[in-house]
């Protein structure tokens, strides 16, 4: 019974902590020992591991998609002629 | 600014979800950071930028669209932000085939707070702190967003997308 509720506590310690795990956004890092527990819990919780597969899964994805999310040569030239145009003005 | 503006297309993209709002977008936002350039300390450029962006899409979203749907609800036809697509390698074309309509599905059905937040961190690469100069809000308030609608979206991938891949869940 006691070890069940430590299992349960431990997967949501983990899963509290998993989006900042595998972001490791700068805003938001984890301490080094919170990273070890993180990793040891889920060398050992298939479940919590099967979870940090799918947000990967899901990740990649996504990545996919920035390929295919790409102004086109045209926008890219017209806004830096923008830009250019603005120097041009600003130097005259 | 110029190594920026593929960035701030790419932004203004996933908020407005037209190339052409997009380009109205970044050329508004490039005049008013110009005009305001010496006003700027010369740190955190991006950040500077993406705040100047928010603000100018504001004021055209509100130029633009007086008629704008504000119920989530009412968005669940509605199709995630795409550009034109790029040929890809065998290798992804299969995880693509599988995954792309269920995926597009789901991040469609989000609400659309989640959905740019997704949107914004996980296919334009935007950090925390961008995403959230980006939209206004905390970066506590991104990451929570972030989660709840990469949660939601997993889950209707686990439900709908498990029994097709090979090493699926156990």
């Amino acid at each position: 019974m006691i070890s069940g509720v430590q299992a349960l506590l431990a997967c949501h310690w983990s899963a509290r902590r998993m989006q900042r795990y595998l972001d490791a956004d700068p805003s938001a890092p984890l301490r080094p020992a919170e990273v070890r527990r993180l990793e040891a819990h889920l060398a050992r919780c298939e479940r919590c591991a099967q979870l940090a597969r799918e947000h990967r899964l899901l990740r990649q994805s996504l990545l996919r998609w920035s390929d295919r999310h790409w102004p086109d040569d045209g926008s890219l030239t017209r806004m830096h002629g923008v830009l250019d145009q603005l120097v041009r003005d600003g130097l005259a | 600014m110029e190594p920026e503006i593929g960035l701030l297309l790419r932004v203004a993209f996933t908020l407005t979800g037209s190339w052409a709002d997009a380009e109205d977008a970044v050329q508004e936002t490039l005049v008013r950071a110009w005009n305001a350039v010496d006003s700027f300390d010369g740190a955190h450029s991006r950040a500077w930028l993406l705040t100047i962006l928010r603000r100018t899409n504001a004021n055209l979203h509100r130029r633009r669209r007086p008629d704008v749907v504000a119920e989530p609800g009412e968005c669940s036809g509605a199709r995630p932000a795409f550009g034109t697509a790029r040929p890809l390698n065998p290798e992804d074309q299969i995880v693509e085939t599988i995954l792309e309509d269920t995926l597009e599905r789901a991040v469609a059905r989000l609400d659309p707070r989640f959905r740019t937040v997704l949107l914004l961190v996980d296919v334009d690469q935007l950090s925390y702190a961008e995403a959230a100069d980006t939209l206004g809000v905390p970066v506590g308030t991104v990451m929570s967003r972030l989660s709840r609608a990469r949660d939601r979206v997993r889950r209707q991938l686990r439900g709908c997308g498990s029994d097709n891949r090979s090493g699926g869940r156990q």
